[in-house]
Formats: C-alpha cells, sequence, structure tokens
C-alpha cells in the first residue's frame, strides 16, 4: 500500500574511518575488561599472603573438601525449591495486593506485612520447633492426621520458612513489575474483548516477568546465602558440615572461608545463569 | 444511507472525574456506514466520550446503544461484565499510542484475540490474522516485533489488529497524533480505504483534511457538549458557533 517507511542509515560505500573507529573502541574495551580482571588477581594473591601469615593450614581445606563439597547438593536443592514455591507465593500475593476484593488484599498484605517485619531465623525456629505444638494440639482434640500436618522434618520446616519468607519480598517485585506495564496495554487487550484474566495471563505477565527477572535472580542468590540458616536444624547442607569440622578442629578460618566460597561460586554460576535467561527473554526487544 | 436504524446510539451520556464534569450530557447517532469524526480542542472531552463507547472509561450515567445492546449507568449501577463484553466484541478501537504487544509479533498481536477471546483454532486464527495484515499492506511484517516496525507500521498492524476481530464499528482515538508527519499518510490511507469499503467509523482527529474528504458528519465538542453537527462542508467550512469558527482558525495556519 505504502513505500517503506522506516528510511536506511546511509551507509558510506567507504567505511575505512568507521572500521578504524570500531577497532579502537573493540581494543579499549578489551583492555579495560583485562584491567579489570587484573585487580581481581592481585586482591586475590593479597587475600592469599594474607592467610599465609595467618599459618592458614591449606591442606587442611583440601583434605575436608569433599564433605563440606557434598553439602552444596542440599544448599542448591533447598534453594531451588524454595524460589519456585517463593515465586507462587509471590505471584499470589501481587495479585492479591493488587485486587480489589478487600479480603484478598487484606491477606496479601498482612502476610507481607508480618514476614518481612520478622527475622527469617525467628520463622525458621516457629515453624521447626513452634508448629508442633500446633500438631500436638490438635491431637489431643482427636485430629490426629491433621495434626502431622503440622510437624515438620527440618528440610521440610526450612524450604517452607526460606518460601515463605521470600514469597513475601518477590511479592512487591511482582506488584511493581505488573505496575510497571503500562496502561494502555491493558485497554489494548480489553478492547478486543480479552478477560482481565486473559489480559493478566498473556499481555501482563509475561512483560512483568522479562522486566523483573534480574531481581527473581538477585532473590535466588540472596537464598543461596540466607539457606546457610537451616544448618541450626541440622540439616547438613555446606554451612553445618563445615561448621562441624571447624568446631572440632578449631580450624574456623579454614572451614568457614571454604564455606564461604562454595557459596561465592554457587552465586556466580546463578548470575551467569540469570543473565542468560535475561538474554533469552529480551529477544523481542531488539532492533 | 441515513434510513437503516443506527447502529450506535448515545443518549445523554455523563462523564465525571471526581468534581470535573467532562461530559455534560452527550447525545448522538451513528447510522451503518457512516464515518463520523469527532473534533474539538484538548480536554474538551472527544477522547473520554469515545473511551466511553467501549467502556474503557465507565460513564457516570446515560444509555449507549451499540449493535442492538443497550447499557445503561448511572450512580450505584453496576454494569454486569458480559454486557460489556458484547459492546467490546461489536466494536474494534485504535489508540494514539498504538498500544501494540510488544512480546508478539505483528502477526501475533492480530490472531491474539482470535485465539482467547474468539477460541479459534490456531492455524484459522493465523490465516485471517495475515488476511488482516495483507490488508494494511504489512504481510511481509508479520514475524516482525512492534520494536522493529516504524510509528505508521505499528499503527495499521493495531488496526488490523481490531479488523481481525470484525466489529462493527471502528473507533479511532487520534491515530495519527503520535506519528511523524511523514507517516501520517499511510494510516489515513488506511482509514480511507475502510470508509470506502462501508464501515462504520468514529474518528477522533485533529487531521482536518481527513475530515472533509472522508467523513459523513462532523461533531464539534467543547466542555463536554456537542456544540455544532452536520456534514463536514457546514462544520469545517461554514461552522455557526463562534468556538467552533475559533477552534477551526488555530488550524487555518497549517495547510490542511
Amino acid at each position: 500500500m505504502t513505500a517503506e517507511s522506516l528510511s536506511q542509515p546511509y551507509r558510506d560505500p567507504d567505511s575505512g574511518m568507521g572500521m578504524e573507529l570500531m577497532a579502537h573502541e573493540r581494543k579499549e574495551r578489551l583492555m579495560q575488561r583485562l584491567k579489570v580482571s587484573l585487580v581481581w588477581v592481585g586482591l586475590v594473591l593479597l587475600l592469599a599472603v594474607v592467610l599465609l601469615q595467618l599459618r592458614f593450614d591449606p591442606a587442611y581445606v583440601l583434605q575436608h573438601y569433599d564433605f563440606v563439597l557434598q553439602g552444596a547438593l542440599t544448599t542448591i536443592g533447598i534453594s531451588v525449591v524454595s524460589i519456585l514455591i517463593a515465586t507462587i507465593l509471590a505471584l499470589l500475593g501481587a495479585l492479591g495486593r493488587l485486587s480489589t476484593n478487600s479480603i484478598a488484599s487484606g491477606v496479601a498484605g498482612f502476610y507481607v506485612s508480618i514476614v518481612r517485619g520478622t527475622p527469617l531465623l525467628i520463622q525458621i525456629y516457629l515453624i521447626y520447633l513452634g508448629l508442633p505444638q500446633v500438631g500436638r494440639t490438635l491431637e489431643t482434640y482427636g485430629m490426629t492426621q491433621l495434626g502431622d500436618l503440622f510437624i515438620l522434618s527440618a528440610i521440610q520446616s526450612g524450604v517452607l520458612a526460606l518460601s515463605l519468607n521470600y514469597g513475601a519480598y518477590m511479592t512487591e517485585i511482582f506488584r511493581a513489575g505488573i505496575q510497571s506495564i503500562g496502561h494502555g496495554q491493558r485497554e489494548a487487550a480489553e478492547a478486543i474483548g480479552m478477560s482481565r484474566w486473559q489480559t493478566l495471563r498473556r499481555i501482563v505477565l509475561p512483560q512483568a516477568v522479562r522486566i523483573i527477572i534480574p531481581d527473581i535472580g538477585n532473590q535466588f542468590i540472596a537464598m543461596q546465602k540466607d539457606s546457610a540458616l537451616v544448618s541450626v536444624m541440622g540439616i547438613w547442607e555446606i554451612t553445618y558440615r563445615a561448621n562441624r569440622f571447624a568446631r572440632k578442629d578449631s580450624k574456623f578460618m579454614e572451614m568457614f572461608l571454604l564455606a564461604a566460597g562454595l557459596y561465592w561460586i554457587l552465586t556466580i554460576i546463578s548470575s551467569w545463569l540469570e543473565g542468560r535467561l535475561e538474554k533469552r527473554m529480551a529477544h523481542a526487544y531488539e532492533r | 444511507m441515513n434510513d437503516n436504524q443506527p447502529i450506535v446510539k448515545v443518549n445523554d451520556l455523563h462523564k465525571w472525574f471526581g468534581l470535573l464534569h467532562v461530559l455534560r450530557g452527550i447525545s448522538f447517532d451513528v447510522t451503518p456506514r457512516e464515518v463520523l469524526v469527532v473534533i474539538g480542542r484538548s480536554g474538551s472531552g472527544k477522547s473520554t466520550m469515545l473511551r466511553c463507547l467501549n467502556f474503557l472509561e465507565a460513564p457516570s450515567s446515560g444509555t449507549i446503544t451499540i449493535d442492538g445492546n443497550s447499557i445503561t449507568t448511572g450512580p450505584g449501577i453496576k454494569v454486569p461484565g458480559d454486557e460489556i463484553q458484547a459492546v467490546r466484541l461489536s466494536t474494534g478501537m485504535v489508540f494514539q499510542e498504538f498500544n501494540l504487544f510488544p512480546h508478539m509479533t505483528a502477526l501475533g498481536n492480530v490472531i491474539e484475540g482470535l485465539i482467547t477471546v474468539k477460541k479459534m483454532p490456531r492455524d484459522r486464527a493465523v490465516e485471517l490474522g495475515r488476511l488482516n495484515l495483507d490488508k494494511v499492506g504489512l504481510l511481509d511484517k508479520c514475524n516482525e516485533h512492534p520494536i522493529r516496525l516504524s510509528g505508521g507500521q505499528k499503527q495499521r498492524v493495531a488496526i488490523a489488529r481490531s479488523l481481525a476481530m470484525e466489529p462493527k464499528v471502528m473507533l479511532f482515538d487520534e491515530p495519527t497524533s503520535a506519528l511523524d508527519p511523514e507517516l501520517i499518510g499511510e494510516v489515513l490511507d488506511v482509514m480511507k480505504q475502510l470508509a470506502q469499503e462501508g464501515m462504520t467509523m468514529v474518528v477522533v482527529t485533529h487531521e482536518m483534511s481527513f475530515a472533509s474528504e472522508v467523513s459523513d458528519r462532523v461533531i464539534y465538542i467543547d466542555h463536554g457538549e456537542i456544540v455544532e453537527e452536520g456534514p463536514p462542508e457546514q462544520v469545517l467550512h461554514n461552522p455557526e458557533h463562534e468556538s467552533t469558527q475559533n477552534f477551526l482558525r488555530s488550524f487555518s495556519g497549517e495547510e490542511s
């Protein structure tokens, strides 16, 4: 019907100057990255020197490396399951907070307030040590099966506490993400007859999730480290395992640095994965 | 043409935003195949009026009848969702800011309503979607995402998205106001073609040349009321009211 309306930028047949500039910029970027890497290497070496001065025992670390590493699987497992449940809770929480239904909005607001307002460690204690009291009370009323549901294993308690806790923080992330999608998107969907639910599922959420992927990734990284708290219940994850030998042989620096290093590596891997996901989802937005 | 029963009937439409009375008793009809152009200053209420027609804006009171579905609203009246749905299915709307879904391709945008609302099988929807993209001259862009389209192309995809739903009435809310001047023509061409094919259209616009060329009737709205109404040669070229004359004078500087 009409001619091509995007005009093409002018391309000079002699592109020599442009090529030269691009090569120069590429070289500068490379140099910059090289320098930053050197700074990192320098800092690691500095740390190593300081540690050796403290009579740090690398042989001890190598000896117990395997034992602590075996806990990584537990740490990852707990974190992955918890972030998945937290994401579902956060979505429900955000929908509740944005709802015009006073019950939904009240419940969601209460949940976010109470969970964000109390320490994660207390929540772990309440779920692991406090909830069985509820269960036992129910059992005295004869509701044995219902009561059993409140007596959770250490792992179940840890997953529940982390999910509830992160679900509350992520509720706010989801809410902000949903609200960041312009009103025009909703109007366009409703104008073609889509219901509110269809609009949310097909139009608003896919766009909101792309925007909050970095934040969810951030929460996942934070959760991997907060999962160290479940060691108080005797779950054999990284921190618990490191703690055992640290105390037994008084090798605190050795074992806790080892644990810290493992967490660090886990988070580096996670943020790399998050970056890839982010890139994949950006596809539709690349010119 | 005017012996037809009206397909759109608006009766005593009022809209309040808080204490602002932005629509003050608007009434008009649109007959099938008619092109009605609505003009007026910004803030006159013309866009609000258009958005009330498909309930993107809830009217404060009044009766709106579109294709036989009549909805009366007033304080305390909650309009059932299915009645609003019926009105939205018989109208298509084109927005100033296009509002294409950025995470979907051009074709994805056009077939979205067919699949989710009309529950059409995907292959049938794609067929219809391609037909409508072809109609606006953009079949070759069907797999592009909106970010790679120019403003004019985006608006044409938005028109195709509305047309795919086979509405009885098309509503245009300043469809060319967000476009670079050189891209306005391609959108107006599509609209002219629609008018020639007999689509019933209500167009809020500042494009006076389009209004005088294509419209059957022009309404001038000021301060939430219809001040003047009639064929374009009368309202645009021989307005009776001083307010209309002043408004049109502000356009005479630019060649229309």
